[in-house]
């Protein structure tokens, strides 16, 4: 009965497909949940779409679509297992990924960094104050009709004006039924309420932008007691591609997302726009560039190597230590040895470095060669610090691993005459780097990009000089990091994106090795 | 098996899209596109700490007799709907304590000023029926979260910052223009001068903020005049063996050590007639900030300055006696007077005739230019916020010297000698040049202390990558 064939579980899983919806509860609580949640998506895709956002907005019904055909088609039942999953992995890391490397090949950064509509929509909203047009004060009148009027007091002449959207300023003589009241500020005219100074920010609230009189005269409020003539400052000329200045005639033409005027003078913000491979060209050829970017990558991989290797060596002779039998409290001891891998590493990393402050420090007030100042001593510092946050997982899996080498082998090594120096080179390690080598490429592709210690132990200084954010601790990742965010010299996230996508290209390959080196792993495990 | 697992993730989503209808519905349509906003906002109530919602019912224009009659949870309803319909512009995705139709301006501001802005929240409610809300966020956050959420349309009406920030705002878009009005002349004219750029004011200052010289007065009989003298007296301390390093000059940045360089006579950019600054004309390399970082240079070979004081060495060497001078700002003071050590106010040590002057960094308020809020946002700063009370407060928490010079009477003798230094200094750079300056002049100042470059290669490579950064032939 325990054993069954794999044509009866076949059959049964076929049979259990096709009573698909045989309880009625359940089809109808399945329908329930489905209409739920492209109702949601639905609605949501329609709220994106009024707000203007068409691609996320297809996004959403796309999604819609795609789970009401996987849920009610049969044939698709497979599908159905996996959809949600393949949902967010799309949303969540193939569109990150896409959007990463369209990001590279454009010169998205600091004052690149709205959308082109955004940004002439926003130069456009810009506006300015004609040469010598006076600042009025105003107050707040409300028509019968329930529209809103203001009246304007030049302080300078005393001149007063009812201002009402789209008509020629009425002087105040002209006002029919004007009661003034000591302030020259009218009580009462016919056809109009003149509003408590309460209401102030509301009008002013409601009547942002609106014009009183007309284009050529008219006021806007600026403030709640200020209004002003006010004039839109650039248009947009399509044909041109150009940002022209309505007060002075000066045109800004679009350079690369930028509205530049012929003098180099710029309006603001700007956009980004493709700019092809000059990010890559930039990293390859750019001397400021190509040199510290050089020096990283080599340091990158030293870092990686270097750290693998130390802890994996200081790990193994601890764990082949702690499994000779004839350790005392050994218990204790491993206990010991693990600890440093339970406390969280930000701490640790923040300890070691006040343990080698050179002036405040246990360990840097009596011996410092430059723990953050040498950009040789910095590495070993960090390399040190990385060993002490690193050997306890080694340790800890080559116990695990030791373990499982059967002790057989052991005593037929013995028998054959092997010492045990013989015995660990021929024996021992290679067995053990069988199950441990997947794990040591891993922790390779781990400390590559390991960005917290770096950045928690000198920030990648000491500095390079002459190299813009770069340090000589710092790896890929925290460059990359200090480009696009970290920086005081404004965000370059094109160029990060680039940087980034040469990290993914050897992080890639260094995956695909690992699958290769671990198959021939196998290989080695069937022959011995 | 698989079944239920299917149920239970079903039932998962659901309950997940009803959390984010909950948290994206109703008033907030712009809220559900981006992947990482949801957990935001769901964290955002806990996080921030937001008064419970006033249920003062909302003076509004309109006759308010039609719902009157109703309960007040229908009130509430009959509230959101309408602001659901016409789509109230200026949302976040922040759990807003203003509900109704009223216009609402929705400030960001940091921990020193936000609850002074929330405590004039029922004010400004009662006298204008405008509703604030005011949402915590680090200082320094608030830099890069303007330039991302106000293109967005996320941003808020008026935001908290520093006036270098400017620069980047600027070529950003996200900064619009204030206007002062009548209230101009209350206002530090160089408070005024650093939030102006291009010619525009962008914001309105509320304080000023600059280092100033502090000596510990039981460690010396008088205060050093000039660089021989802090030279001399540091000799005279190495001879001892009393002190540790005497100046506790903090190698870092070109902050602290703008006072001392310009005592020398160097400059960074050269300023226009009108106080600006000339991108053009950088003094990195220029005679007097050679002279400083020559100084620098022979104090550290002799062993009197010490490349590894970093900004927090140099204030443990303070408090803990062994250090005698330090230059540094306000934001030391509560750490000394914890430490109990004594402090006095120096006058900056000057060096051949050369004015010493600091940098001075202005906070203040400025508009968001994405916001459809803009003239309400500028009469709530005109005329709440550049008040002597409201100054006051701000003051009171942040203890430093306000710019609004009518509210500069409370300060006590700390803000008075910082806001003498702050007289003496001129505003810290915001031009986008001043970008390369941080890093570029920052490693020069930093190579010389370690002895890495000579003088006059760090200056030389520091005022290269300047003039390449201000793009000038």
């Amino acid at each position: 009965m325990a054993v069954k064939t794999a044509g009866e579980t076949g059959g049964r899983k076929a049979s259990r497909f096709s009573e698909e919806g045989g309880s009625t509860l359940g089809l109808i609580l399945k329908y329930v949940f489905l209409a739920l949640v492209v109702g949601f998506l639905t609605f949501s895709g329609w709220q994106l779409l009024q707000d203007g956002s068409y691609p996320f907005a297809a996004t959403f019904f796309i999604t819609a679509l795609f789970i009401t055909l996987v849920y009610v088609r049969r044939t698709t039942v497979p599908l159905r297992w996996i959809a949600p999953g393949l949902i967010f992995l799309i949303l969540f890391q193939i569109y990150p990924v896409v959007f990463t490397v369209y990001t590279a090949f454009t010169n998205y950064s600091t004052g690149r960094n709205v959308e082109k509509q955004v940004a002439i929509k926003s130069i456009e909203n810009q506006t300015y104050v004609p040469e010598g047009a006076p600042t009025l004060n105003w107050t707040p009148l409300q028509a019968d009709d329930g529209t809103a009027a203001i009246w304007v007091i030049d302080p300078a002449t005393g001149e007063a004006h009812l201002a009402i959207p789209d008509q020629e300023w009425i002087p105040a003589a002209d006002v029919p039924g004007l009661v003034l009241g000591p302030d020259g500020v009218p009580t009462s005219l016919d056809g109009y309420t003149v509003q408590a100074n309460n209401q102030r920010f509301l009008f002013v609230s409601a009547n942002q932008g609106v014009t009183f009189g007309t284009e050529e005269a008219g006021a806007q409020v600026t403030s709640s007691v200020e209004a002003r003539e006010t004039k839109q400052k650039y248009v947009y000329d399509p044909a041109q591609d150009a940002m022209v200045d309505q007060q002075t005639g000066k045109v800004y033409v679009n350079q690369e997302g930028v509205f530049t005027a012929d003098d180099g003078s710029i309006v603001t913000p700007g956009f980004p726009v493709v700019v092809g491979v000059s990010n890559f060209t930039k990293i390859l050829t750019d001397p400021n560039f190509r040199g510290p970017f050089a020096r990283i990558f080599i340091w990158t991989f030293v870092w990686a190597v270097l750290s693998v290797l130390e802890t994996f060596v200081l790990g193994m002779f601890l764990a082949l230590t702690m499994n000779s039998p004839n350790i005392p409290m050994q218990r204790l001891l491993r206990v010991l040895l693990i600890l440093p891998y339970a406390i969280p590493p930000f701490i640790t990393v923040k300890v070691w470095v006040g343990l080698l402050n050179p002036i405040l420090g246990m360990i840097g007030s009596q011996w410092n060669p430059g723990w953050f100042t040498s950009p040789f001593w910095s590495k070993v510092g960090i390399l040190m610090v990385n060993l002490w946050l690193g050997y306890p997982y080694m340790f800890l899996i080559i116990l695990g691993a030791l373990q499982s080498i059967p002790q057989d082998m052991y005593e037929a090594a013995k028998v054959d005459g092997a010492g045990p120096l013989y015995q660990f080179r021929r024996l021992t390690l290679p067995l053990l780097l069988v199950s441990i080598g997947p794990l040591l490429i891993g922790s390779f592709a781990f400390n590559f990009n390991n960005f917290a210690i770096i950045d928690l132990y000198n920030q990648g200084g000491p500095p390079m000089p002459g190299a813009g954010v770069a340090g000589f601790t710092d790896i890929l990742i925290s460059y990359t990091y200090k480009i696009a965010f970290g920086g005081t010299r404004g965000n370059d996230y094109g160029l990060a994106a680039a940087v980034s996508i040469i990290i993914f290209i050897i992080v890639g390959a260094v995956t695909i090795f690992n699958f290769r080196y671990t198959g021939q792993l196998e290989e080695v495990s069937e022959n011995v | 098996m698989n079944r239920r697992t299917m149920f239970v993730f079903v039932s998962l989503l659901v309950m997940m899209s009803m959390l984010l209808a909950a948290c994206g519905g109703g008033a907030e349509p712009t809220a559900a596109p981006a992947p990482t906003e949801p957990p935001a906002a769901a964290a955002a109530p806990t996080d921030t700490p937001m008064p419970e919602p006033t249920a003062t019912p909302v003076p509004v224009v309109e006759e308010p007799t039609a719902v009157m009659t109703e309960t007040e949870a229908m009130t509430e309803t009959v509230a959101m709907t309408d602001t659901a319909a016409e789509e109230a512009p200026t949302e976040v995705p922040f759990v807003s304590t203003c509900t109704g139709d009223a216009p609402s301006l929705l400030i960001w501001a940091d921990d020193q000023r936000s609850a002074s802005l929330i405590s004039l929240k029922d004010q400004v409610l009662a006298e204008t029926g405008v509703c604030l809300d005011v949402q915590e966020i680090p200082f320094g956050d608030i830099r890069t979260k303007i330039s991302l959420a106000g293109p967005a349309g996320e941003g808020p009406d008026i935001f908290v910052g520093a006036h270098d920030w400017l620069g980047e705002l600027y070529a950003n878009g996200v900064v619009a223009p204030v206007d002062l009005g009548a209230k101009a002349s209350d206002f530090d004219p160089v408070a005024v001068q650093a939030f102006t750029y291009e010619g525009q004011l962008y914001g309105l200052p509320n304080a000023v903020e600059s280092v100033a010289f502090i000596c510990n007065p039981d460690l010396i009989d008088t205060a050093p005049a000039s660089y021989d003298d802090v030279r001399a007296m540091s000799e005279a301390a190495k001879a001892d063996g009393t002190l540790t390093q005497f100046f506790a000059e903090i190698r870092e940045d070109p902050y602290h050590q703008e006072p001392i360089q310009t005592a020398f006579g160097g400059y960074i950019f050269g300023q226009n007639d009108d106080g600006t600054y000339n991108a053009c004309d950088v003094g990195l390399d220029s005679e007097g900030a050679i002279a400083y970082l020559t100084w620098v240079d022979q104090m550290v070979k002799d062993g009197l300055l010490s490349g590894d004081v970093d900004w927090e060495t140099a204030h443990v060497l303070y408090e803990t006696g062994a250090a005698a001078c330090i230059i540094t700002g306000p934001w030391a003071l509560d750490r000394f007077q914890t430490a109990g050590i004594p402090y006095a106010f120096y006058p900056f040590p000057t060096q051949d005739g050369n004015q010493a002057s600091p940098f001075v960094g202005v906070q203040g308020f400025m508009i968001n230019s994405f916001s459809d809020n803009k003239v309400l946002a500028q009469s709530f700063l005109t005329d709440y916020v550049a008040t002597q009370d409201v100054m006051e407060t701000f003051y009171a928490t942040g203890n430093r010297p306000p710019a609004f010079l009518p509210a500069r009477g409370v300060m006590d003798d700390d803000a008075k000698a910082f806001a003498e230094a702050a007289a003496t200094g001129h505003p810290m750079p915001a031009i986008p040049a001043m970008n390369a300056v941080w890093s570029a002049w920052g490693d020069a100042i930093k190579t010389v202390f370690l002895q890495s470059a000579t003088p006059e290669e760090a200056a030389a490579s520091a005022a290269a990558q300047v003039r390449e950064a201000a793009a000038c032939q």
